[in-house]
């Protein structure tokens, strides 16, 4: 089982979130105790603070357990340095992916300084993941707009439209070639309805670990055992949590 | 005691419950008593059938549904008298939702329907989320204008006004957090550590048939608080509420 969307600690932030430190071990005992093999792991400081030093720390994080946690790092896109962050990000620290927060980071999806970030994670191979689900900066159709101009790179939404927006999301990864869906708090209704008529190749799941006040994650262990309880298929879910991720991961 | 704050019965949008099927999952988790809504369908167009149903049920239930009524606010003085009809069929409190009825909160075309609940001693659940007028921190400031209701915020503006939800519980001393989607290792346990909010103000709810009802009562049993805060939280106060 692949989980496409974890969290470090915050080191370096005061947020609304308490969240409890934890080093990569302790990361892949909780991994462990809830059959997750491998993990998307993304900056927690970055959400707040994109800069270099979060990416520095993610990687080292990652660098752990290189079998099992791979590192998508950030970038603030209006940043005067940000394409040479991003051609570090997946040279010298060997990261496989962007993440974007656009309601935390402050920018717009359709902003142009995205798109030479965009060429450079596409030429490496990688993935970009943006969270989504939330008006007014991060709608599942501004990335679908993202995702038409770079139609090369796989685009992830990183929380499948939420609550309000699923069904948008839905509809996006049925017209956008190269958009993704990651199940990652969407309610179970939403998830089973996703599953049912999307193609198939392009749903993945996350938990969104390690923002927990527990270092045993116990949101996220709920997440994976509430699944059970979701109606799908066995296949639904194999393709979801280990031929899908495996696939977008694999080719990064 | 174990009360479910919130379900919605009947059509509605890639999910639908009966009530054979909610009884059904209330025997196997041991949730005693549910506050029955109307469906989607219902509650933003065919509000009479809307009422009839969860007011049948709860006739047939022997006290273990309580009905909730709807009633479009755009239909005025008709919503008023819809809500009336209800009432004496049994229904015992207000449902609604700004994103499927098409109103602001503060834009006062509700105010009739409030009134109404005021004076028929109801409590108010109110659909809360990301629509911009389904926000957590307006639904305070309408609850600042009718001190005499408690209100339930449905959902807590769950996911990302999660944020907001601590500030709007504040505001307002007689609006009440929703458990449901909400992880007690973030979300409840920042609400229940504010001095200003604590566990009392928290009422659990399944929100079926969009969850999985197991798992949502799963995450309050297993939330490690002093059990006077447990029961408060899975019915205490709810059942305080009701009268």
């Amino acid at each position: 089982m692949i989980d496409f969307h974890t969290h470090t600690p915050a080191w370096n932030t005061v947020s609304w979130l308490g969240g409890a430190t934890f080093g990569a071990d302790e990361f892949v005992e909780f991994m462990d105790a809830t059959g997750i093999d491998r993990a998307v792991v993304l900056s927690h400081d970055g959400l707040f603070n994109p800069t270099p030093q979060a990416n520095d720390e993610l990687a080292a994080f990652v660098r752990k357990h290189p079998d099992r946690l791979t590192g998508f790092g950030t970038v603030t896109p209006r940043d005067p340095n940000a394409v040479a962050e991003t051609e570090r990000m997946f040279g010298e620290l060997g990261l496989k992916g962007m993440k974007l927060h656009p309601w935390l980071q402050g920018f717009s999806l359709h902003e142009p300084a995205l798109d030479p970030i965009c060429e450079v994670v596409q030429g490496a191979g990688g993935v970009l993941l943006s969270h989504d689900g939330t008006p007014p900066y991060s709608t599942p159709s501004q990335l679908a707009a993202l995702a038409r101009r770079h139609p090369r790179l796989p685009v992830v939404l990183g929380h499948g439209g939420l609550h309000d927006l699923w069904r948008e999301a839905l509809a996006m990864i049925q017209e956008t070639p190269n958009l993704y869906l990651c199940i990652c708090g969407t309610p179970p209704y939403a998830a089973r309805t996703i599953l049912a008529e999307a193609p198939p190749h392009k749903v993945l799941f996350g938990t969104d670990a390690g923002l927990s006040d527990k270092a045993s994650q116990d949101y996220a262990v709920a997440r994976v055992r509430e699944i059970d309880g979701w109606g799908i298929t066995p296949e639904q879910r194999h393709a979801m949590l280990v031929e899908n991720p495996a696939r977008l991961l694999d080719a990064a | 005691m174990i009360i479910d704050a919130h379900v919605r019965i009947g059509p509605g949008r890639s999910a639908a419950l009966d009530v054979a099927g909610l009884t059904a999952t209330m025997d196997r988790l041991g949730v005693d008593r549910a506050l029955v809504a109307p469906g989607e369908y219902a509650t933003a167009w065919d509000n009479r059938a809307g009422n009839d149903l969860t007011t049948t049920a709860a006739a047939a239930s022997g006290g273990r549904l309580v009905a909730y009524a709807v009633a479009n606010p755009w239909a005025g003085a008709d919503a008023v008298a819809e809500l009336a009809r209800a009432r004496d069929l049994g229904a015992r409190a207000l449902s609604v939702d700004p994103a499927l009825q098409g109103f602001d909160l503060l834009d006062g075309l509700v105010d009739p329907l409030l009134a109404f609940a005021q004076e028929s001693g109801w409590l108010v659940y109110v659909r809360t989320g990301t629509p911009p007028h389904a926000v957590p921190l307006p639904l305070a400031s309408l609850a600042r204008r009718w001190p005499e209701l408690s209100f339930v915020m449905g959902r807590s503006g769950a996911t990302d006004f999660w944020i907001d939800a601590a500030p709007a519980l504040r505001h307002a001393p007689n609006l009440y957090g929703d458990t449901c989607y909400a992880p007690w290792d973030t979300v409840l346990s920042e609400f229940a550590r504010d001095p200003e909010i604590g566990a009392g103000r928290l009422v659990f709810s399944t929100d079926a048939p969009y969850t999985a009802p197991e798992a949502e009562l799963a995450r309050i049993t297993g939330w490690p608080i002093p059990d006077d805060d447990r029961v408060a939280v899975l019915g205490g106060t709810l059942a305080r509420l009701l009268g």
